[in-house]
């Protein structure tokens, strides 16, 4: 309470310039600073997915306290889960775009830009804009970047077919492209080594493009080659696939000469780590990821692909104040998932506001339920909890448990169920 | 349900220890996950709020010792008694 006391004793000396600086910023749209609060400690989110937007669900009722600022550079919010049920034609694209709740916000300061650098020694952040914004505690929840490690290939390129891997609008690029295939076709999905963002999500998505293929009456072959020899809920898909599509999904892993190394885009092929030469009508390309550009840029993941942060805060190792959560981290046995996300981001806001009111930290346990469709009437998924380990340094599985490969038609039914109710009750709480 | 019956199915409850170090707040956050900040449901998942807490305790020691594949058997595979009894407590103190 102290530090709350003396940032309310300074106010008054400081509360003309932020103000003024604020109508400026948000009539005008001006360049401008926030300097330092002495009213409140400043927290600054960045990002506005499902990790930013769980903490802020988490600071609301402290947004009296706190001077809160978000800074999201999307002016509409579209989440990775569920997307590829908008890809096979399930749901409407409406489903997973979301608007934000400015009334529910109504104590939060909303920035529609995004982060250039972050000046750690400084506590400074700089937006596109320039503006230059002081922070006492900085979250970052930027989700993911992609790695060209593949020869021919830059994910970037706006004429190749997107990844679709990272919650925007080139979601109907893909759709388009895939409207567009002929009668009979070969699809090809490079399926990215670990870790990445969503772990069963390309065989996801293979057996719904076969399942929306199937019912647009279309002949097709989809080759999943993989960088890896096995994945999460792999019983389940495979079984999936010689029930429902004998011989239209073929998987090839690694070991078998399923790694992309090479792509053409000109002649639509791709080569394989043991040379082997594949050719496609539509190649979907799902890139190794590594974490977000903003991370890297600002120097704060030491030159690794994935953030170091303690677990029991998400504070970034070696970088006081700043917190990192959802894909961009390293969290040990937990997958990247939004499940994950929005459990971590529950931790990181409540031990947040326990240091800041210096209490005792909470240890946290962790929960992820991932769920899978592989058509509309059928899901199924992967649950784990999670604790750290002894020395409080490291997220452990306490064992994952999947949907039983036999299961019943009613109980698969019933996880699409499941997994309806969970996205809509997220969704709800964090965008209204 | 009867008390009795409730008590004789805490006796046959396996034990495990899960949460002897976490606050069974932290536990609970993550189930509001799924069924939403005030336990209220949607269309899907059904609200907690109907239930009377002796019949939530009932339901969920019945998920914990089911074998059948339901996603809530999985997740609370990891749940003790005590576990149990204190989210009990905790959720219908709060539950609006």
């Amino acid at each position: 309470m102290k530090k709350l006391n003396n940032y309310r004793r300074n106010f008054l000396k400081n509360s003309s310039y932020f103000i003024s600086s604020l109508l400026f910023s948000s009539i005008f749209k001006i360049n401008t600073s926030y300097s330092k609060s002495k009213l409140k400690p400043r927290i600054i989110i960045v990002g506005y997915g499902i990790g930013g937007a769980t903490c802020i669900s988490y600071l609301l009722k402290f947004s009296k306290n706190f001077d809160i600022i978000v800074i999201e550079k999307n002016e509409r919010i579209q989440t990775c889960p569920m997307s590829n049920l908008v890809i096979a034609d399930i749901i409407p694209y409406s489903y997973i775009s979301h608007d934000f709740d400015y009334m529910r916000l109504k104590n939060i300061k909303f920035l529609n830009s995004s982060v250039k650098t972050i000046y750690t020694s400084k506590k400074i952040i700089e937006t596109e804009d320039s503006s230059k914004i002081y922070y006492d505690y900085l979250i970052l929840s930027p989700g993911i970047n992609f790695k060209n490690d593949i020869d021919g290939y830059n994910h970037k390129d706006r004429t190749i077919i997107p990844h679709c891997w990272n919650g925007t609008k080139d979601l109907f690029k893909f759709k388009k492209r895939l409207n567009d295939l002929e009668k009979k076709s070969t699809i090809i999905i490079s399926a990215p080594d670990y870790p990445y963002r969503c772990p069963p999500a390309p065989y996801e998505r293979a057996s719904l493009l076969a399942n929306f293929l199937k019912r647009k009456k279309k002949k097709f072959k989809i080759l999943i080659l993989d960088s890896k020899d096995s994945f999460t809920k792999k019983e389940i898909f495979l079984n999936e696939w010689r029930n429902y599509h004998k011989e239209s999904i073929e998987w090839i892993p690694k070991s078998k000469g399923g790694k992309v190394t090479y792509f053409n885009k000109k002649e639509n092929y791709v080569k394989t780590s043991n040379g082997s030469k594949f050719k496609a009508d539509f190649i979907n390309i799902i890139p190794n990821q590594k974490a977000a550009d903003i991370l890297t840029r600002s120097k704060l993941n030491g030159n690794k692909d994935w953030c170091d942060v303690n677990p029991m805060t998400f504070e970034l190792k070696n970088f006081r104040n700043i917190f990192v959560v959802g894909d961009s981290i390293d969290a040990g046995d937990m997958p990247k998932s939004a499940f994950s996300a929005n459990s971590q981001a529950k931790i990181l806001a409540t031990n947040l506001v326990n240091r800041i009111y210096e209490k005792d930290i909470l240890s946290p346990v962790f929960l992820n339920t991932c769920y899978s469709f592989s058509s509309s009437k059928r899901a199924f998924s992967i649950t784990s909890w999670y604790k750290l380990n002894k020395k409080k340094t490291r997220i452990v599985s306490l064992g994952s448990s999947t949907t039983k490969v036999d299961a019943l038609s009613h109980q698969y039914y019933d996880e699409t169920r499941q997994a309806y109710g969970w996205y809509e009750n997220l969704v709800k709480t964090l965008y209204g | 349900m009867k008390k009795s019956k409730l008590f004789i199915l805490l006796i046959l409850f396996p034990f495990h220890i899960f949460a002897n170090d976490i606050e069974i707040n932290v536990i609970i956050e993550n189930c509001k996950s799924c069924h939403g900040q005030n336990y209220e449901g949607n269309n899907y998942i059904k609200s907690l709020k109907p239930l009377e807490k002796e019949e939530f305790i009932s339901k969920m020691i019945k998920y914990v010792n089911s074998n059948n594949d339901h996603v809530m058997s999985r997740i609370s595979k990891v749940l003790n008694k005590k576990d149990i009894l204190k989210m009990a407590d905790e959720i219908y103190e709060k539950i609006e």
